[in-house]
C-alpha cells in the first residue's frame, strides 16, 4: 500500500527518484557503480582533480537539498563553502589539528554562520530569497577581503597543512590524501540521503509543491526551512574544507558570487532532486575545466555555458535526469513487453 | 534474494579496489642526473587578460630562445640535452595558480616554474615550491613579500619589487620639486605595498603625502578617485594600477583635462602598456623601468631577434624570462644535474651580468636579484623615431640604491 502511495507521488512529481523505489536490486547496482567510481577515480583522473570532483559533488549535493528538495533557490552558497575553507584552514594552521577535525570544525562554523542567515532569509521565497542568500554572500566576501590579517585577504590564506595523525603519504601525496578525504565526503552524501529518505525530507518535498497545504497540516514551514537550510550549509561547509586542505589555500575566490553561481550551474547540469545529479554534474564541468584548461583553451565559460543553455533548454531534467526517464521508459517498455509486473 | 547476491558481489568488488588501491598508485622516481631524463621550465603567467601583452605566451618565445642560446653554447657537452617548456593560464587568480603550479610540477614534472604576475598568486606558487621542493623564479610579481615574510630556499625573485619602484619613481619626481603627492592604488596586495613604498620613498625625499586614495581592483570608472585626488590641489598624482586599470586610468585622467596641468606619476608601467594607448597619452610621464630594449647595442641585438619571432618589441618581463631560464640553465650546466638542491647552491650569490641584469647579482640571504634599473620617461610624438621607440632612459639607478637591503624578515 505504502509502496503504491509513494509511487503515485512519483508521477506527480517527475524529479523525484522512480528507479531506486521501484527496483532495489538497479538501487544496489547503482550504489556499488558509484562506490567503485569514487575509489577509483585518482587511478584514471590527476589525485588533485579527483579530489575536487568529489568536493564539488557535495557542494552541489548541498545545493540540491535546497533547491531540488525544498525549492529554495540559494545564491550565497558559496558563503558556507569559503567560510568552512577558511575556517578549516584557520584551525589547520593556528591549532595544527589534524584534517578531519579541521573539516568538521569548518563545517561547524558553516552551519552557525547559516542560523542568522537562514532565519533572515527563510522569511522570503524566490528571487528574494535569492537575495537575501546573496547579499550575505557578499558581506562575507568583503569581510574576508578586508580583514587582511587573519584572512590573508587578496593573497588567500596560503600554506593550509595536510596532517593527518603523523601518516606521511597522506600528508605529501594527493594520491593518498584522496583515499584519506574521501570518508568525509561520502558521509556528507550519506547524511543528504538520510536527510532526502526520512520523514523530514517527506515534509520538505511537500513545502516545495505546495507551502500553504503544508501549513495547513501543521508543519512549521519557516522552521523546517532553516532546519534544511542549516544542514545543506553543514554538507556545503564539510565540501569546502575538504576543498581548501586539498589545495593547502584558501582565497577569496571560495567566497565570491561566481562560485555561487557555479554551484546552482553544476546542479542544475547534473538534474536537481536526484541527489545522483550533484555528482555528475561535478565530474563533468571540473573535468572539462581541467581538460580546457590545460589544452590551453581560454573560453572555458563560453563552453559550459553553452552546455548550460542546451541542457537547460533541451533536457530540463539535467543530464542524471534525463538519463534516468530514460532509463525508466526504456524498462517500463521491456517490462511491459515481457509481462513483468510493474 | 537476487537483490542480495548482487549486494554481496558489489561490496566485493569495491573492498577489493580499495585494497588494490592502498597497495599500489603513489609517485615512481627515476633515477640519473637530470630527472625524468629532461629538464622541463614551467611557464605559469597570464595568457588572457589584462597581463597578456607585457608577458603572456610571447615570454614562451623568450624563453625558447634561451634554450637555444644555452644548446648553442654547450653543444654535446650540455648536461641538459632534452629540455622542455609547458605553460599554463593562471589568469592572475591566486587559487588557479595555486592548482596549476602543482600540477605543472606534479603532472608534467616541471623542474622549474617561471614568471607568474599578480602577487598573490606568485605567493601561492612560492608556497608550492616549497612544499615540493622545485626551484621558481618570479619575474611577474612585485610583492616585496617573496623575499621577505614568504621567502624561501627554491623561490628567487628577478626582475623588479615594490620597493624599487618606489626609490627609482618617487625620489625621482620629488627632486624635481613634485612636493606634494595625492596618491591613488588599487586595494589589494600590489597597490597596498606600493603605497607603503612609495610613502616611504617620498617622505625621505621631503615631499608630504597628501591622501592615499584606495580604489577596487579591478576598476573601469576612475573619474571620482581622479576628482579627489584633484581636490588637494597636489603638484603630482601617483597611480599604481597596472596594466588595463593603468591604461584606464590614463585615458580618464586625461579626460578630465589633468594632462600637462597636474604631473602624473606611473608606479609600474610595461612599454605594452604604453604602446597599447599611444605615446602621447602618455607623454612626459617618468617612470622606473627594469629594463629597456634600445637601451644599447646589446639589448637591441636580443629584442631584434625577439622581434623576429613574434613581431613585438619585448617588454622587460620578456627580457627578464629570458635571462631567468638561460641562468637556471647555466646553473644547471654547472651543478652537472637538475636537482633543485644542487642549482639553488648554483644560483645563491652569483653575480650575473647579461642581456637583461646589468650589475646582477642573486643575493644569498634572500634570494632577491639586484642589478641596475633605469628611470625612463616617455617620449612625446616627435620624439619617437620607430615603432616602439617609446622611452628615453633619463638616468641609470645602480643595483647598490634600487633596491632596498634584505628585509630581516626572511628566513629560509
Amino acid at each position: 500500500m505504502s509502496q503504491q502511495l509513494t509511487q503515485k507521488v512519483d508521477v506527480e512529481l517527475p524529479a523525484q527518484s522512480v528507479i531506486p523505489r521501484a527496483r532495489p536490486a538497479l538501487r544496489w547496482l547503482m550504489l556499488a557503480v558509484g562506490l567503485v567510481v569514487v575509489l577509483a577515480l585518482p587511478w584514471f583522473v590527476y589525485p588533485p582533480v579527483a579530489m575536487d570532483i568529489a568536493a564539488w559533488a557535495l557542494f552541489a549535493i548541498s545545493v540540491d537539498l535546497l533547491l531540488g528538495y525544498t525549492g529554495l533557490l540559494s545564491f550565497g552558497h558559496a558563503a558556507f563553502w569559503g567560510a568552512s575553507a577558511y575556517s578549516t584552514g584557520l584551525i589547520a594552521i593556528k591549532l595544527g589539528m589534524p584534517f578531519p577535525v579541521a573539516v568538521v570544525g569548518g563545517a561547524v562554523v558553516a552551519m552557525l554562520l547559516a542560523i542568522p542567515t537562514g532565519y533572515l532569509a527563510v522569511r522570503r521565497t524566490g528571487i528574494y530569497f535569492a537575495m537575501v542568500t546573496l547579499a550575505f554572500a557578499q558581506m562575507l566576501y568583503f569581510l574576508a577581503n578586508m580583514w587582511g590579517d587573519v584572512t590573508g585577504g587578496e593573497n588567500g590564506l596560503q600554506g593550509i597543512p595536510k596532517a593527518f595523525f603523523g601518516v606521511e603519504l597522506v600528508e605529501t601525496d594527493a594520491f593518498y590524501f584522496y583515499y584519506a578525504a574521501i570518508p568525509i565526503i561520502l558521509i556528507g552524501v550519506f547524511i543528504a540521503w538520510r536527510i532526502v529518505n526520512s520523514p523530514f525530507g517527506r515534509v520538505l518535498v511537500a513545502i516545495r509543491d505546495n507551502p500553504a497545504r503544508a501549513r495547513a497540516l501543521g508543519y512549521d514551514v519557516e522552521r523546517y526551512k532553516i532546519m534544511v537550510f542549516v544542514l545543506s550549509a553543514g554538507l556545503a561547509g564539510l565540501a569546502g574544507g575538504v576543498f581548501s586542505i586539498s589545495h593547502g589555500f584558501a582565497s577569496l575566490q571560495e567566497l565570491v558570487w561566481t562560485t555561487s553561481g557555479k554551484v546552482v550551474l553544476v546542479t542544475v547540469l547534473g538534474g536537481i532532486g536526484t541527489l545522483w545529479g550533484g555528482p555528475i554534474g561535478a565530474a563533468v564541468v571540473v573535468l572539462l575545466e581541467d581538460r580546457l584548461a590545460s589544452s590551453g583553451f581560454n573560453g572555458i565559460g563560453i563552453i559550459t555555458g553553452t552546455i548550460f543553455i542546451v541542457i537547460v533548454l533541451a533536457f530540463r531534467h539535467g543530464i542524471w535526469g534525463t538519463a534516468r526517464n530514460g532509463l525508466t521508459s526504456w524498462l517500463n517498455r521491456r517490462r511491459i513487453k515481457t509481462g513483468q509486473r510493474l | 534474494m537476487r537483490t542480495k547476491s548482487i549486494a554481496v558481489a558489489a561490496t566485493a568488488v569495491t573492498g577489493s579496489l580499495l585494497l588494490a588501491a592502498c597497495g599500489g598508485g603513489g609517485p615512481a622516481s627515476a633515477g640519473g642526473k637530470i630527472s625524468d631524463g629532461k629538464v622541463v621550465l614551467g611557464l605559469l603567467n597570464d595568457q588572457s587578460g589584462v597581463y597578456k601583452d607585457l608577458s603572456g605566451p610571447n615570454s614562451k618565445v623568450a624563453i625558447q630562445m634561451a634554450i637555444d642560446d644555452y644548446k648553442k653554447k654547450y653543444g654535446d657537452k650540455a648536461v641538459a640535452k632534452d629540455i622542455e617548456i609547458v605553460q599554463a593560464d593562471h589568469q592572475n587568480k591566486p587559487d588557479i595558480a595555486n592548482t596549476k603550479a602543482q600540477e605543472m610540477y606534479d603532472r608534467d614534472k616541471a623542474d622549474i616554474i617561471l614568471d607568474v604576475p599578480t602577487s598573490s598568486a606568485a605567493l601561492a606558487v612560492a608556497n608550492q615550491a616549497k612544499a615540493k621542493k622545485k626551484l621558481y623564479i618570479n619575474i611577474g610579481a612585485g610583492s616585496t613579500a617573496l623575499t621577505g615574510a614568504s621567502c624561501n630556499k627554491y623561490t628567487f625573485h628577478w626582475a623588479y619589487d615594490t620597493a624599487m619602484l618606489a626609490a627609482g619613481t618617487a625620489s625621482a619626481v620629488v627632486d624635481q620639486g613634485g612636493k606634494n603627492w595625492s596618491i591613488v592604488y588599487p586595494d589589494y596586495a600590489f597597490g597596498q605595498d606600493m603605497n607603503k613604498s612609495f610613502t616611504a620613498a617620498i617622505e625621505k625625499g621631503g615631499g608630504k603625502v597628501q591622501q592615499s586614495i584606495a580604489t577596487p581592483f579591478p576598476n573601469d570608472n576612475f573619474a571620482t578617485f581622479i576628482t579627489k585626488a584633484q581636490s588637494s590641489k597636489p603638484d603630482v598624482i601617483g597611480t599604481m594600477a597596472a596594466g588595463g586599470d593603468l591604461v584606464n586610468f590614463v585615458k580618464q585622467f586625461n579626460q578630465a583635462g589633468l594632462q600637462g596641468k597636474t604631473k602624473l606619476a606611473v608606479g609600474l608601467m610595461f612599454i605594452t602598456d604604453i604602446h597599447n594607448l599611444g605615446v602621447d597619452q602618455f607623454q612626459g610621464t617618468q617612470f622606473t623601468d627594469a629594463w629597456y630594449w634600445n637601451f644599447d647595442d646589446q639589448n637591441r641585438a636580443w629584442a631584434d631577434r625577439f622581434k623576429a619571432k613574434t613581431n613585438v618589441r619585448p617588454s622587460f618581463a620578456h627580457a627578464g624570462n629570458y635571462s631567468a631560464a638561460l641562468n637556471y640553465l647555466e646553473a644547471v650546466q654547472a651543478a652537472g644535474t637538475d636537482k633543485a638542491d644542487d642549482v639553488v647552491k648554483q644560483l645563491e650569490g652569483k653575480k650575473i651580468n647579461d642581456v637583461f641584469l646589468r650589475n646582477g647579482e642573486v643575493r644569498a640571504a634572500d634570494h632577491n636579484v639586484t642589478h641596475d634599473v633605469y628611470l625612463a620617461k616617455v617620449k612625446s610624438k616627435d620624439q619617437v623615431k620607430e615603432d616602439w621607440d617609446l622611452e628615453e632612459i633619463v638616468k641609470t639607478i645602480p643595483a647598490a640604491t634600487a633596491y632596498a637591503p634584505p628585509s630581516g624578515a626572511c628566513k629560509m
